[in-house]
C-alpha cells in the first residue's frame, strides 16, 4: 500500500475518503491505520480531508423564520444552475415543506441559468397553487439582469432591502 | 528505540484520532485510553521488545487496538457485551471552536468553484468512481488531479491552522 499511497494521489484519497466514511473493510482499514500512524504526511493529508468532507457535507441552505415568512437563504456562495447542488437543494426544500410565504434571498447567488431561472418558476408556481406567495430578496447585479431580461421581476416581487420585503407580506 | 518528545507528541495526536475513531471522538475517557497505549508502547520499547522500527505502526495499532477492547469488555463487565458494538455518535467540538471552523471552512469553500466543489462533492462525498466522475465533469484525469491538490492544499493550510489554534488555546 505505503507505494501505490506516495504515488498515486487519487488511490490515496479514495482510501481516505473510504476510510472516514467507515466503507473501507476491515484488513484495508487495518493497513491504513498501520501506515498513517507511521506517516505524517498521510495523517495530515487524511486531516484534510476530514475538514473538506465536512466543508462539503454542510448544508447549501437553510431556512430561518421572520414571523410567519420562511426566509431562505444560501449559507455560501452559490449559483443556481443546471449541475449545481444548491439549485437542487432549493427545489428540495421548496417541495418537501408546506410554507406560503416564502422569501428567497438571493444575495449570494453569483450566476443563474436557463435551468435556474426554470425551477425558481417552479417553485414560485407550487407557492401560488397552494395559496402561497413567493418573493426574491436582494439579487446580485448578474441575478438581476437575467431576471430583468426575462421580465420574471415583473412577476415575481424583488426586494432590495430585507425589512420592506418582509413588511409587505402583512 | 528511543522517541524524542516532538515524536511522542505527534503519535499522541495520530493515537488520539485513532481512538475517536474507534470509540467516538466525544467519549470523555478518549484521553486515558491514548495515553495507555503510549505508556504500554514506550515500556515495550524500552524493554527492547519491538525488534523491527518498520513495524512500530502495526505494534502501536495493535497495543491500542487491545486497550480498546480492554475499554469496551470493563463497559459491558455487568451485562453482555453486544455482538455489534452500537455506531459511535456524531463528533461533537464545543461551540467556539466550531464557529472559528465554520468560518474558515466557508472562506475555503468560497475559494472553491463551483465546478471544483461538484468534482470534490462527487468523489468525496457520494463516493462515485473516478471513472464516473471524470465522465459526469467532462475532465480529464491531469484535470481531475489539479482540482483535488488545489482543494486539498487549501484545507490542509485550514487543517495546519486549527491545529496551532488548539494548541494555543490548550485544547
Amino acid at each position: 500500500m505505503e507505494n501505490t499511497f506516495h504515488t498515486d494521489t487519487v488511490a490515496r484519497e479514495r482510501t481516505i475518503a473510504r476510510y472516514l466514511a467507515r466503507t473501507l473493510g476491515g484488513s484495508a482499514s487495518e493497513e491504513f491505520e498501520n501506515h498513517y500512524l507511521c506517516c505524517d504526511g498521510c495523517f495530515e493529508e487524511m486531516r484534510a480531508a476530514e475538514l473538506l468532507i465536512w466543508g462539503l457535507g454542510q448544508p447549501a441552505i437553510e431556512s430561518v423564520r421572520a414571523g410567519d415568512v420562511t426566509v431562505i437563504r444560501f449559507t455560501g456562495s452559490a449559483e443556481l444552475t443546471s449541475s449545481s447542488s444548491e439549485l437542487s437543494a432549493l427545489v428540495q426544500m421548496m417541495d418537501t415543506r408546506g410554507d406560503t410565504k416564502v422569501l428567497i434571498d438571493l444575495q449570494r447567488v453569483s450566476r443563474i441559468d436557463s435551468s435556474g431561472l426554470g425551477k425558481l418558476m417552479q417553485c414560485y408556481t407550487h407557492a401560488v397553487r397552494n395559496a402561497g406567495v413567493l418573493k426574491l430578496l436582494q439579487p446580485t447585479p448578474q441575478v438581476k439582469r437575467v431576471l430583468s431580461l426575462t421580465k420574471i421581476d415583473s412577476v415575481v416581487p424583488t426586494f432590495e432591502d430585507e425589512a420592506v420585503a418582509l413588511q409587505s407580506f402583512q | 528505540m528511543r522517541l524524542s518528545d516532538v515524536e511522542i507528541e505527534r503519535l499522541r495526536q495520530k493515537l488520539r484520532f485513532r481512538v475517536g475513531y474507534e470509540i467516538s471522538f466525544a467519549c470523555p475517557d478518549i484521553d486515558d485510553l491514548v495515553q495507555e497505549t503510549l505508556k504500554r508502547f514506550l515500556n515495550a520499547s524500552q524493554a527492547d521488545k519491538l525488534r523491527t522500527p518498520e513495524a512500530t505502526a502495526a505494534f502501536v495499532n495493535g497495543i491500542c487496538r487491545n486497550v480498546i477492547f480492554e475499554y469496551r469488555r470493563r463497559l459491558y463487565r455487568d451485562m453482555p457485551m453486544p455482538e455489534i458494538v452500537p455506531e459511535p455518535p456524531v463528533k461533537e467540538m464545543p461551540e467556539s471552536e466550531r464557529f472559528e471552523l465554520r468560518q474558515a471552512l466557508d472562506e475555503a469553500m468560497k475559494q472553491l468553484s463551483q465546478r471544483d466543489r461538484m468534482v470534490l462533492r462527487y468523489f468525496y462525498v457520494e463516493e462515485r468512481s473516478t471513472e464516473e466522475v471524470l465522465e459526469l465533469m467532462g475532465l480529464t484525469l491531469e484535470n481531475f488531479r489539479v482540482v483535488l491538490c488545489r482543494a486539498k492544499e487549501r484545507f490542509r493550510q485550514i487543517y495546519s491552522r486549527s491545529v496551532q489554534y488548539r494548541a494555543a488555546s490548550g485544547h
